[in-house]
């Protein structure tokens, strides 16, 4: 099956783009609404990860979303400009602490791990490339 | 995303609709901080017709408790949909939060 590329600029405004992309591209593949709303939540993760901390400069950066639906497999490849940033070596938040110590910082790489089957993390020159995979059943 | 406020007994009841995301928190926030201001203590948000919650979303709910904790009041969550329930298990914030299945229970 072909891929389909969502290509985003480093807005965070641009979420409205990509949530539309995704619900779109849902109901082609015919990807069942609570799966298409948490790879948008993943998505959302990431892209806000990398236009929030990814930047030193004001200009504009773009962020690639590939995405291919083959053999109920859904594959995702995230490719961006922004500095050096793998997901894989950020620690665990404590989804167990009482009220008083629980942080919220951590929590979009956590629903990451949680949501997708598996990842992979590659610095190719200066482009962060995340490869993302979900069976969809 | 869209707010719609009403009073229930003691009960401010804030229904959240749509999706909160990164893009939109930031006016629930300060709705929300705008009324513990005026010394709302008992706070009710409806989840009936959120239907997309991300990470952002999930720091104004956590803030919001943390404060209304702190003067003595309640935050009740009701209503939620089953993906937000999942991403909420998986937060870890069923064992923080009180979730009632109805808005009667949760403003009784």
């Amino acid at each position: 099956m072909e891929e389909k590329t969502i290509t985003l600029i480093n807005q965070i405004a641009q979420l409205e783009v990509l949530a539309d992309a995704i619900e779109s591209l849902s109901a082609e593949w015919e990807i069942p609404m609570s799966i298409s709303l948490n790879l948008n939540l993943v998505l959302e993760e990431l892209v806000t990860n990398i236009i929030f901390y990814g930047y030193e400069d004001a200009d504009e950066h773009k962020i690639l979303i590939h995405l291919s639906f083959t053999a109920n497999i859904l594959h995702v490849r995230i490719e961006d400009d922004a500095k050096e940033f793998n997901p894989l070596l950020q620690s665990e938040p404590d989804v167990s602490a009482p009220i008083e110590t629980r942080e919220i910082g951590g929590l979009g790489i956590h629903f990451v791990r949680k949501i997708m089957d598996d990842m992979e993390y590659q610095r190719i020159d200066n482009t962060n490339v995340l490869k993302l995979r979900k069976k969809i059943t | 995303m869209d707010l719609t406020e009403s009073k229930k007994g003691n009960y401010l009841v804030v229904k959240v609709a749509g999706r909160l995301d990164t893009s939109n928190f930031g006016e629930l926030e300060k709705r929300l901080l705008e009324n513990i201001e005026k010394g709302e203590k008992e706070i009710v948000i409806d989840c009936s017709e959120l239907n997309y919650i991300s990470s952002s979303g999930l720091r104004v709910f956590l803030m919001v408790l943390k404060k209304v904790s702190a003067t003595g009041g309640h935050l009740h969550l009701c209503c939620l949909q089953d993906t937000i329930s999942e991403i909420f298990e998986i937060a870890g914030f069923n064992s923080i939060f009180k979730i009632f299945v109805t808005l009667e229970e949760a403003t009784k």
